[in-house]
């Protein structure tokens, strides 16, 4: 056992290592304390000095050596008198077998040696069924060479946080989990993409996946050859989309309720045509008609036709956009949605028309206990706030997202919310969202706000997440009995290693 | 100054898809009167994107009569362009559609080979207007797919002149809602900027746009392929086929109906009234209709309280409607059912949705063990199992390189390789 320190002082959740002379322990370190056959893993919270000699002395020293009296100056045995004390807690106690760990209880033996953790310390940690991968395990900036998978049905269903600032990663870590998950059958995710990086319509992406081809959709308005045009049919919206998405005063929503018991799935052409209704005022028309506008780029052309200016609304294409999008999400596939070009609140609706469609269908397949056989769907949702912050739920109301939020997991329907501000989330939405995978956040507001609603005791954390690196991170989950710090792969790397050449045979063309 | 040529463009004519001769006359007559109105409006050519015929061979009446009918036309010096539909697709080129491109009747313009992975195909200049075509036919279920992802597109879209890409699949984005579970490609498969993209494999026309696509026209069948058009004819929507004015660019184009007969519609809901309260106000209600002259279609629906759904009789329905002067009588009673009767009944607008839910319904009715096999997760298996096992002999292809590709993609679906080898 190579010893890096020993167990000196301290307490339930803070135990106070002597670091070894010539050994670096790092901020998040795991270390492991051999207690007989069974072990106990601790992990690396604080850092600070420690001395023998009195400060006062130390003082006197360091002005002998700044002021040249004596630059030859040392201390008599430093690696004795000077070295560092690290602040770790108890994560885990790993049985004999290493098969089972517990949630620690009592303190380690006084006086114990520590060592680093090794590879064999952590078999506990085994592929679950429909594994989703998260990277490998991480001690301080070290890679211990163990895979964490969850089971993706159930952590794809109670929802998962990625908190971090920008550039810390967090869309490589979604494309990674994705595509861990591609072809499995038993997850269907959709993706609303505003910033076009998923599918890799210019670089790698989850369209090089060997299973693509069967199990990735792809929607843009300006879609690569091979993919789909995103066309949505006017016809597939009703008012409920547009709920919590775009703010209607009474008036108005008592118009959209007269159009569209009307004109059922036409309210919105007739709403757009100027078709008078009794009881809705031309002013309150005209100003639907705007919003429709801005929201839809829907109007009349001078020739009376219906036109839309983003080409993503139509009213005669796009009839099965959504019943496509819905049946793939529902045998499993990946549906990823450019919205690179629309604008937030398009973006969102088109989101909310979807998700509307495959939660009813499942709350309907609940009913008649078809649900356990059907795939976990997971909704892929960038600046997660822009939907669930408290202001928005306050001001503009409840949308399908947070129901989904705070209802979905009884219907297999989850969310991945990525977030910089995890801090405008409320905290009943937070406390649902059973996995958290923390990345680098510099704000300690936002850090708080995670730490407050983590699944494991984060609390004195705090200096971990500030100090995570790009691709580093911490998973906190209820599928965890530890936070597990973890490093995640450069998507471009990882999928080097699942992607192989596929063999095509030659083609005998008939015309 | 520019001349301004015409050109039709039919789809989907199913001869000899009806095998009532009642139907049958009608379905030749609607093929009869499009050619002779295409010679009335002195159109230069005639695109026909799919399924001129149902079968690749038809039965020899039809084709004898629909070969006259051709030659009359190609007689008067208007080509006829041609590409297979799902339905006349031969894989050993032995269809009708080849039989009349030998004879010099119709020509099959599709034309290209597979070189360095890619699909290139050579235009088709229409000596008279100089029109270039080029397309790709149909194969069964939708397989022409995979010609579209290996299409050089590239050196299609560069090409000049006036362009016609002629096509016999669904596109995604195109579908109406009720083709939803059919197989089809997205626009984006097929090459840029063309003209006019004349398409067949809906039945219902249609002329739509989307950027960079400016014009994709389908023009529907022009009598019926399958019952369900009958529902569609009686519920309103036109027959009949495309005529398309060109100069350098498309000038007009209009939608010419054919109409072949008249129509009536009659949907009656059996909920919650018993077989025989049911059977009573059927027949009640049919005695009102006018029926002289016309082809009716009755669609009976709904969940029966009580008694057999056999005791509404369509032989019944069907000999009142004939005796009140109908020339023919289509029923669809797929959407009866009772609350005595629970045999499993399919609903579906087209044979994919049939097989889907025929699959997913039986399985529901099998004790499995096996969780692969059960719900959604079997039924997509034996969804999948069934189109490898439907792929034909390619051409060229030795049969025992047939077989051992069948076997091989089998066992794939089926997740057995290891078990085999």
């Amino acid at each position: 056992m190579e010893v890096v320190g020993q167990i000196v002082s301290g307490k339930v959740g803070e135990i106070l290592i002597r670091q070894k002379s010539g050994e670096s322990i790092e901020l998040g370190d795991l270390l492991v304390v051999e207690e007989g056959s069974s072990l106990l893993i601790l992990q690396v919270f604080d850092l600070c000095y420690g001395s023998q000699i009195p400060p006062s002395a130390r003082e006197l020293l360091a002005g002998i050596k700044l002021e040249g009296f004596d630059a030859g100056l040392e201390f008599l045995e430093p690696e004795l008198r000077n070295y560092v004390m690290a602040t770790v807690k108890a994560i885990a106690r790993v049985s004999s077998d290493r098969k089972d760990i517990k949630i620690p209880k009592i303190l380690p033996h006084f006086f114990s040696s520590v060592r680093r953790i090794e590879k064999e310390d952590l078999a506990f940690l085994t592929k679950p069924s429909n594994p989703v991968y998260l990277g490998k395990v991480r001690s301080g900036s070290k890679i211990i060479d163990v895979d964490i998978y969850l089971n993706a049905k159930d952590t794809f269903r109670h929802h998962i946080l990625i908190p971090a600032t920008t550039g810390r990663g967090k869309s490589n870590l979604v494309k990674v989990m994705l595509w861990s998950v591609l072809g499995q059958g038993t997850v269907g995710a959709l993706v609303l993409d505003p910033h076009d990086e998923y599918y890799g319509r210019h670089d790698k992406g989850l369209k090089d996946h060997p299973k693509a081809k069967d199990n990735v959709l792809y929607y843009s308005s300006n879609p690569p050859a091979g993919t789909n045009t995103l066309i949505v049919n006017l016809k597939s919206i009703t008012p409920r989309h547009f709920q919590g998405i775009v703010t209607f005063t009474d008036p108005q929503q008592d118009a959209i309720k007269l159009y569209y018991n009307r004109f059922n799935e036409d309210w919105i052409e007739n709403i757009v045509r100027g078709v008078d209704v009794n009881g809705v005022a031309p002013r309150t028309l005209e100003v639907l008609q705007r919003k429709f506008d801005t929201v839809l780029g829907v109007f009349l052309d001078d020739s009376g036709n219906l036109r839309c200016r983003n080409r993503v609304f139509s009213d005669s294409a796009g009839m099965t956009t959504i019943s496509d999008i819905v049946n793939a999400l529902e045998n499993g596939k990946i549906v990823i949605i450019d919205t690179s070009h629309l604008s937030d609140e398009a973006e969102l609706l088109i989101g909310s028309i979807i998700v509307n469609e495959i939660f009813h269908r499942y709350q309907a397949y609940k009913s008649v206990g078809e649900l356990d056989t059907k795939p976990t769907v997971a909704v892929v949702l960038e600046e997660a706030p822009r939907v669930l912050s408290s202001e928005v739920l306050a001001t503009v109301g409840d949308n399908i997202y947070s129901t989904v939020a705070r209802e979905g997991r009884k219907f297999n329907i989850g969310l991945i919310a990525i977030t910089q501000l995890t801090s405008l989330i409320p905290r009943p939405i937070l406390a649902n969202m059973n996995t958290k995978i923390i990345l680098g956040n510099e704000m300690a507001i936002e850090r708080r706000a995670v730490i407050d609603s983590a699944a494991q005791d984060l609390s004195e954390d705090e200096r971990n997440i500030a100090s995570l690196d790009k691709g580093e991170a911490i998973v906190t989950s209820i599928f965890t009995k530890f936070a597990v710090p973890i490093q995640i792969p450069l998507f471009e790397e990882y999928i080097e290693q699942t992607t192989s050449k596929e063999q095509k045979g030659k083609m005998v063309f008939v015309g | 100054m520019i001349q301004v040529y015409k050109f039709a463009h039919l789809a989907d004519c199913h001869l000899g898809a009806n095998r009532d001769p009642v139907l049958e006359d009608l379905e030749l007559a609607a093929f009869k009167k499009a050619l002779d109105s295409c010679l009335e409006e002195k159109v230069d050519f005639i695109v026909i994107t799919g399924d001129l015929f149902h079968a690749n061979i038809p039965d020899m009446h039809i084709a004898n009569e629909a070969v006259k009918k051709v030659k009359e036309v190609r007689d008067k010096n208007i080509p006829i362009y041609a590409i297979y539909g799902s339905h006349d697709y031969s894989p050993n080129e032995t269809s009708m559609i080849d039989i009349l491109d030998s004879a010099g009747l119709i020509k099959k313009i599709v034309k290209g080979e597979v070189t360095g992975g890619k699909l290139k195909l050579e235009f088709f200049i229409d000596p008279k207007t100089k029109a270039k075509l080029v397309g790709i036919s149909a194969r069964k279920v939708g397989l022409e797919k995979s010609y579209f992802e290996i299409l050089d597109r590239t050196s299609l879209e560069r090409e000049s002149g006036f362009k016609i890409f002629m096509f016999h699949s669904a596109l995604s984005e195109l579908k109406p809602e009720y083709l939803s579970q059919m197989e089809s490609i997205p626009v984006s498969l097929l090459p840029r900027g063309f003209d006019y993209y004349a398409g067949g494999h809906i039945h219902q026309h249609s002329e739509l746009s989307l950027p960079d696509y400016k014009r994709i026209v389908y023009p529907g069948t022009l009598f019926a392929g399958y019952p369900r058009d009958f529902e569609e004819s009686a519920k309103g929507v036109k027959r009949g086929f495309y005529i398309v004015s060109f100069e350098e660019k498309i000038v007009d184009v209009k939608f010419k109906e054919v109409p072949v007969c008249e129509y009536v519609y009659f949907e009656y809901d059996a909920s919650n009234k018993n077989s025989i309260q049911a059977r009573k106000e059927l027949l009640e209600e049919l005695e009102k209709i006018q029926a002289e002259k016309k082809l009716v279609v009755v669609k009976i629906k709904g969940e029966l309280s009580g008694g057999k759904t056999s005791d509404i009789s369509s032989t019944e329905i069907r000999s009142l409607l004939i005796e009140k002067g109908a020339t023919y009588v289509s029923i669809n009673r797929y959407g009866l059912t009772s609350k005595e009767y629970s045999a499993i009944k399919t609903i579906g607008g087209d044979i994919l949705m049939i097989e889907n839910k025929l699959f997913r319904e039986n399985i529901g009715t099998i004790k499995i063990t096996d969780e692969a096999l059960k719900g959604e997760k079997g039924t997509k298996l034996a969804v999948d199992l069934l189109k490898i096992l439907r792929q034909e002999q390619k051409l060229g292809e030795k049969k025992n390189d047939y077989i051992e590709r069948i076997q091989k993609q089998a066992l794939d679906v089926l997740r057995l390789q290891e078990v085999f080898t």
